[in-house]
């Protein structure tokens, strides 16, 4: 049987049976025509109980509370208690929905890429956080908005027009400076479309850094050999010089090859310096000793010319004494190479708020504010022309910076031109220790 | 059947819209490239700045003739009709700014042949073109948003590159004071500054519009026009 059936077998039963045997019954004891008038009557009651609850179902259906479900007995009450049912699981799924709804679009805005659903390939239907910063795009201000319009780079409208299967758009950012972003159509159904957009900024600037970083090893490498070549011609040719030019010539060839082996030697170094994070080992560095080092190799390479004045009033400090001497000298004969006769360089270790600071003032050319971030480059010059003939490599403050690096310290450049510059690096206290054969009054535990 | 008619209207009122959007994209880029291109000498950026630019003429030329089209075949009133009005008037606007962009290129590529430089390349004129490309930028949003309030902020930001540009022209001035020789390239360099200020200008002009399109303060005009097809 099924289950109209099984209502309608109640609703006869319930409702039909009892008038049709009221009427029977008096039907039989005081004639016919009570009998019908006895069901006439019991029927338009019926019909009127079934149209004031029909109309109790329709108010309630409005706006249904769960708590008010109209009191009705019979096959009514059933319908009442079904819908109310209903109604509260539908709640409950409806719920449920949502809150998975929102943990998806949470995990959408979490995703760094940026995504955004376009209905007919340019109505932008929905979109995340990410989608946001990288293309401007944003909910609720940008939905059904036309994206050809918001990200109008030259080109991104026939990207997005071509069939699927195109290597991605590149889009320079102007919103964010400088930023580069892959976008990528992907068809998502018949009629949508989903792009995605992934930041490749750093990709992108550490490819171009590598480019920059083999064409200027290149092209320092180049210069000396086409001296050296150039004279080797000449040397073929017998007659065609005197002895002393000869000489001459295998003098500034030989300058010229020195160059080189000592930008390969700084190539070296550097490549060694970035291959492992921390020194092989490290000393407690007795830093008066080293700096009396560092004194004397600057007035070698000074020969007189600048006033030299070398201060330690600093503890000892923990380290690799190679790499840090390296890193102290490369600022020292900085200093000697950009100050020009008779100026003052100062080399000084001390103590200051807590921190260990090496310096090195000159009186020398200084430094512009443009150049200063840049300086620590690879191959970044201020005047190109100059620092060559200095004899400089164009890699010395790169090493000095990964050398202090390693040893988490900070190089910090004060400079104005004209008025000479001041390099510092700042040693974190953990690495400060005694100085060993000091009249060390706190020597106890380090 | 009318409601049909009426969508392929807005079809044709969106692609105007996002014609003269991608025309802004391309303009926009070619701003900022000269911009760009000025402070780095790069001289392969210069030639094509002033290349793109016959493409903007075609785009002006080709919105123009969208426009009139429109007009004469749908008879638009209402905002329909301030948006055309808007857009033929924002076109002039872009295409002036692509004169002034292939502008800059050429006076840059000029200054770079010059032979040494006498005037470092002032960062105040990036800066300064720095904030036109935005202004320009945030009109075409507010246009593809139509959004007032973008549009007020705009209008706003043309201050600054005012007295950016006053800035400029002190710091000139005084390059010129100290060595008459820097004057020819400090003249060229004003001119460039000058048509960075200008796009700033009709950046303001297009937010101009949109505050004209969505809030239609020529109300009159629009109600002039619906009474006019209403006769008709």
């Amino acid at each position: 049987m099924t289950a109209a059936g099984r209502w309608c077998t109640r609703i006869v039963l319930t409702g039909v049976l009892p008038i049709v045997g009221l009427a029977l019954l008096l039907g039989a004891i005081h004639g016919a025509i009570w009998g019908w008038a006895a069901a006439a009557g019991g029927f338009m009651l019926v019909v009127l109980l079934q149209t004031r609850r029909l109309a109790l179902l329709a108010a309630w259906i409005d706006g249904p509370q769960q708590a008010d479900v109209p009191d009705s007995g019979g096959a009514w009450g059933e319908v009442f208690r079904k819908l109310s049912r209903k109604l509260r699981l539908d709640a409950r799924a409806l719920a449920e929905i949502e809150t998975r709804l929102n943990s998806f679009s949470q995990a959408m805005d979490a995703v760094p890429d940026g995504l955004v659903v376009l209905a007919d390939h340019s109505q932008v239907q929905w979109a995340n956080r990410a989608a946001g910063e990288h293309l401007g795009i944003r909910l609720p201000r940008d939905g059904g908005a036309i994206i050809q319009q918001l990200v109008r780079a030259p080109g991104f409208a026939e990207y997005l027009g071509s069939p699927a299967g195109q290597p991605p758009f590149i889009l320079q950012s102007q919103a964010a400076r400088r930023r580069v972003y892959s976008l990528r159509a992907v068809p998502l159904g018949e009629r949508n479309t989903l792009l995605v957009s992934l930041d490749v900024s750093d990709a992108r600037r550490v490819e171009a850094m590598r480019s920059t970083f083999v064409a200027n090893v290149s092209h320092e490498l180049r210069t000396p050999l086409t001296v050296v070549s150039g004279f080797l011609e000449h040397f073929g040719d017998d007659n065609a010089m005197t002895g002393e030019q000869r000489q001459q010539f295998a003098r500034l060839m030989s300058e010229q090859t020195r160059r080189m082996l000592s930008l390969v030697d700084d190539l070296l170094t550097l490549s060694r310096l970035e291959a492992e994070d921390a020194p092989a080992s490290e000393e407690d560095i007795d830093m008066a000793d080293l700096l009396a080092q560092l004194q004397a190799e600057a007035e070698s390479l000074s020969a007189g010319r600048h006033r030299l004045q070398v201060s330690c009033s600093g503890p000892g400090l923990r380290g690799n004494r190679k790499e840090l001497h390296s890193a102290f000298g490369n600022l020292v004969s900085n200093a000697i190479r950009y100050t020009p006769t008779g100026g003052d360089i100062r080399i000084r270790w001390k103590l200051r708020a807590g921190l260990g600071v090496f310096s090195v003032r000159d009186s020398g050319v200084g430094i512009a504010a443009e150049h200063l971030p840049r300086l620590t480059e690879r191959f970044y010059r201020v005047d190109r022309g100059r620092s060559r003939d200095t004899g400089g490599t164009g890699l010395g403050l790169a090493i000095v910076k990964h050398i202090l690096l390693r040893h988490q310290a900070a190089l910090l450049i004060d400079s104005q031109p004209g008025a000479g510059s001041n390099f510092r690096a700042e040693f974190p206290v953990w690495r400060l220790r005694p100085q060993p054969g000091a009249t060390a009054p706190a020597a106890g535990e380090a | 059947m009318s409601d049909h008619l009426s969508k392929q209207f807005d079809l044709e009122l969106e692609n105007i819209r996002t014609r003269i959007l991608q025309m802004g994209g391309l303009v926009e880029r070619q701003v900022l490239a000269a911009v760009d291109a000025f402070s780095s000498g790069n001289l392969d950026e210069m030639q094509q700045v002033i290349a793109s630019d016959r493409e903007v003429d075609a785009l002006e030329v080709g919105i123009d003739e969208d426009c009139t089209l429109l007009i004469a075949r749908r008879q638009p009133t209402a905002r329909d009709l301030r948006l055309v009005m808007a857009i033929s008037r924002i076109v002039t606007d872009l295409e002036r700014v692509g004169d002034k962009a292939s502008k800059i290129a050429r006076m840059s590529q000029k200054l770079h042949q010059a032979g040494p430089q006498r005037i470092p390349r002032l960062s105040d004129v990036h800066h300064c073109g720095r904030l036109a490309s935005d202004m320009l930028q945030g009109s075409l949003d507010s246009l593809a948003r139509m959004d007032i309030d973008a549009a007020r902020q705009v209008i706003g930001a043309d201050k600054a590159i005012d007295s950016a540009f006053n800035a400029i022209l002190r710091q000139l001035i005084t390059y010129m004071m100290e060595d008459p020789r820097t004057i020819s390239e400090a003249l060229d360099i004003i001119w460039i500054a000058k048509a960075i200020e200008r796009v700033g200008d009709h950046a303001t002009n297009i937010a101009e519009n949109v505050i004209y399109i969505v809030s239609g303060i020529d109300i009159r005009h629009s109600s002039v026009a619906a009474s006019k097809t209403d006769e008709a």
